[in-house]
């Protein structure tokens, strides 16, 4: 009996000898199935079309990430889901109507560039989503920038292809009656295939939230900044409310902050870092909004906060468990003194080498 | 209102209290290891061909920090040579082979009513009778509690038992609660102040009800329910959510006027005051996968693990791990043939069931391992330069503090061995700062010769 027990190979590790059940691919998971409410309700909008840009753009995501890898003889990764985020963040941010080969260019950027050449999951320092829209949004304006008619207003408008909400913002319009509060909230309104329903991507948020997916901080500080500073500027001609209104319920300010902002890799870890972060990103949206050359700020706002994650961290560190505020105040203090005796003893010394010299 | 820290995590807890506590048939030959504790390694008293008693002393160190053992079964010594230990190396030994009769010694008699009272007649039977720090420290107790008198305002009981699958000290406050109460009055004797803190998870209700019910506060006890999360029973928690202090840096709990004692400690100082017996025997929770069921299982020192799982019905399937205390901060044993000694609390038989092992594991930055640290610590960006061998900004960013609760690694969905590497990071910090030591020592004997 002993002899076959002596056979059983055992394994040593270090603690902890248990995990959680979440794993990177559980999270993932949750990302993707939050982003549901949101496409659901553009297929409602728009009908087939988007499924036909995001299958294209998943699809793709998935098989960059796998060929580069293979060709680098590198693990696969693509089980980890992060791929099929990146594909369905991308299409998201999309018009209904550009062509099926758009996101396929896009995620070859995103995924290959942007995530792969820094070495993969964890390791990019830009949203590879974001970063592959705006090299689409500088190569392709024309397709992104035209807007299908939602559903719900067709009869309502003439054509196809209208403005968003934002452009008539821009272009120093009023908006038009259809897009009231209640249109903007529930997305009843063009716009790219994630954006356009805040209903639905609050349900997604909160979702994410509720599952600790992502910490509250980022969505709050972020949309908290925007709805502040709108409504504290205003906008001439408008509404104060209205004004911000306006700009937190259209345009891709939701969707970017609970999704894009939000990203583990691209964003800072500390609870302080997170809140700064989330502020930037509403700041600078605000100032691409109302100065900038785009109707829409949100994705180089990110993008420009993602430059800046890791150095905001080191500013934000914890502080030390046993050392309470009065006990670095108290070593500060206490440095100074050492600091000031040495400066006197200094300049005794120097006074008596002087009296010496005389 | 509830008494808890910040951070932390809430694991799967598998307990099993309702499980009645079996009493494990000593095995053929026990095996007492001379370490058991924290500090000076015992030093044989008996030699092969000795016949020993039940409770006899085999095993002592005059050193200040060190604990004396004591045989668990009656029987001849067949060996004195180093063995396995749990804790991996091959360590001294004692190898008694059991003669069944369980023929008692009377070294230690039950102390009297008067000396139960005299702090120092109980210090010293806390010693003679080898207690130590029962949760897994193994610290040797009497040296712990002399070192606080004076110094200690605040004594605080530690019930948390926050590690899953771990039933003992809950056991214990359901079976023998005044036993428990009266083990406690003692600690608070022999550390000389007026009020013990008796820190209790609410998970274990029942106990703390049964507990208030014998009026603890006549043995100038106070039951304070906590939070259930782990690490509530880490040293530094238990202070936090007793007393709002924090230990400092580097520290222990005596630096902010506190020591924390556990509970079986307690009930082994009242066996040892009340009924003269040394720590020969404890519940042992043996579970996991690998085993049928779990077995809370009154255990004597020195039961080897192959034995114990046999007792407890056996495998049903091949383990994979030997995990010894809780599944935590337990470590793995090498071999079937180590044995129980005082501080284990638990045996976990795992298979790849517990196990979520990964085999290419990447950190997503996430942040959930900040999120999680009791110790306000940064896991993330610790690992990153330890993977880089960073010392000084492992140091800058406080990884000694880490006292490898697990709780990080544990909530890691990518799998990061974050403890892992804090451990042994620790211990490159410990070996750097002995070198540095014996470099300066050479150079002050080289000033001084010259």
């Amino acid at each position: 009996m002993s002899e076959k027990k002596e056979r059983i190979v055992l394994d040593v590790a270090y603690q902890p000898q248990v995990r959680t059940a979440t794993d990177t691919r559980r999270l993932m998971l949750d990302v993707i199935l939050a982003l549901m409410p949101a496409l659901v309700w553009s297929v409602v909008q728009f009908g087939a079309a988007p499924l036909l840009v995001v299958v294209p753009s998943v699809a793709s995501a998935v098989f960059f990430e796998w060929a580069y890898r293979k060709l680098m003889k590198k693990n696969t990764t693509v089980g980890d889901l992060s791929a099929v985020v990146t594909g369905l963040l991308l299409a998201m941010t999309l018009p209904p109507t550009a062509p099926w080969w758009l996101p396929v260019i896009g995620s070859l950027f995103a995924i290959v560039v942007v995530k792969q050449l820094y070495g993969g999951i964890g390791k990019n320092f830009l949203n590879p989503a974001l970063a592959g829209r705006a090299f689409l949004l500088a190569s392709y304006a024309l397709i992104m920038g035209t807007y299908a008619v939602p559903r719900a207003l067709r009869g309502a408008v003439d054509g196809v292809t209208m403005a968003t909400p934002l452009n008539y913002l821009y272009g120093e319009e009023a908006l038009p009656a259809f897009f009231d509060f209640r249109a903007l909230f529930l997305g009843t309104i063009p716009g790219a295939i994630g954006e356009i329903s805040a209903l639905m991507l609050l349900i997604g948020g909160v979702y994410l939230i509720a599952r600790k997916v992502i910490s509250w901080r980022i969505p709050v500080s972020f949309v908290g900044t925007v709805a502040l500073l709108t409504l504290i500027f205003g906008h001439s001609g408008m509404d104060r409310l209205d004004w911000m209104l306006a700009n937190v319920l259209s345009g891709g300010l939701l969707l970017g902050a609970f999704f894009m902002a939000t990203d583990y890799a691209t964003s800072p870890v500390t609870q302080g870092g997170q809140l700064l972060y989330g502020a930037g990103c509403g700041a600078i949206t605000v100032l691409i909004r109302a100065f900038g050359g785009f109707p829409e700020g949100v994705s180089y706002a990110i993008l420009i906060m993602n430059l800046c994650a890791w150095a905001i961290d080191k500013g934000f560190r914890r502080r030390q468990f046993g050392v309470s505020k009065e006990d670095i105040a108290a070593e500060k203090a206490a440095e100074k003194a050492v600091r000031a005796a040495q400066v006197a003893a200094e300049k005794a010394a120097r006074a008596k080498a002087k009296g010496a010299v005389k | 209102m509830s008494h808890t820290f910040k951070g932390g995590v809430h694991p799967n807890y598998m307990k099993a209290p309702e499980i009645p506590v079996t009493v494990i048939a000593p095995p053929a030959q026990v095996i007492i290891p001379m370490a058991q504790h924290i500090g000076a390694p015992c030093l044989p008293l008996v030699q092969k061909g000795d016949y020993v008693k039940m409770g006899q002393k085999i095993g002592e160190n005059p050193a200040p920090v060190s604990a004396p053992v004591h045989a668990s079964v009656s029987g001849t010594v067949v060996a004195v040579e180093p063995r396995h230990h749990p804790l991996g190396d091959m360590i001294p030994a004692i190898v008694i082979e059991n003669d069944f009769q369980d023929t008692p010694c009377e070294d230690l008699p039950p102390l009297t009513e008067e000396q139960r009272r005299d702090p120092d007649a109980i210090l010293e039977r806390i010693r003679a009778a080898g207690v130590v720090g029962m949760g897994g420290a193994m610290f040797p107790t009497a040296f712990k509690i002399r070192g606080g008198i004076g110094k200690v305002d605040k004594l605080i009981i530690n019930g948390a038992e926050c590690e899953p699958y771990l039933n003992g000290d809950h056991l214990t406050m359901l079976n023998f609660p005044e036993q428990l109460l009266k083990g406690i009055e003692l600690v608070r004797i022999a550390s000389g102040v007026d009020k013990a803190y008796y820190g209790i998870e609410k998970n274990k209700q029942d106990a703390i009800d049964l507990l208030n019910s014998l009026h603890p506060e006549q043995y100038g006890i106070e039951i304070v329910p906590e939070a259930v999360k782990y690490p509530q029973g880490g040293e530094k928690m238990q202070v936090k959510a007793v007393t709002g202090r924090e230990v400092k840096p580097g520290g222990l709990p005596s630096g902010v006027g506190c020591n924390v004692v556990s509970t079986r400690t307690c009930y082994a100082i009242y066996q040892a005051c009340y009924e003269g017996k040394p720590v020969i025997e404890r519940i042992v929770t043996v579970a996991g996968s690998a085993l049928r069921a779990p077995v809370n299982g009154l255990t004597r020192v020195g039961t080897p693990f192959g034995y114990l799982a046999e007792q407890c019905g056996g495998f049903v399937r091949t383990p994979r791990k030997i995990v010894l205390g809780g599944p935590m901060m337990g470590i793995c044993a090498t071999s079937f043939d180590a044995p129980t000694i005082k501080g284990t609390s638990g045996v976990l038989f795992f298979t790849e069931e517990e196990d979520r092992h990964v085999d290419n594991p990447t950190c997503i930055r996430c942040g959930k391992c900040i999120t999680v640290c009791p110790m306000n610590l940064e896991p993330v960006f610790m690992y990153m330069y330890y993977s880089k061998g960073d010392y000084e900004n492992m140091e800058k960013y406080h990884i000694t503090d880490c006292f490898e609760c697990g709780s990080c690694a544990f909530n890691c969905p990518a799998r990061m061995p974050l403890t892992h590497a804090f451990k042994t990071a620790k211990l490159m910090f410990q070996a750097r700062a002995a070198a540095e030591k014996a470099k300066a020592e050479a150079a002050a004997a080289k000033e001084g010769g010259k």
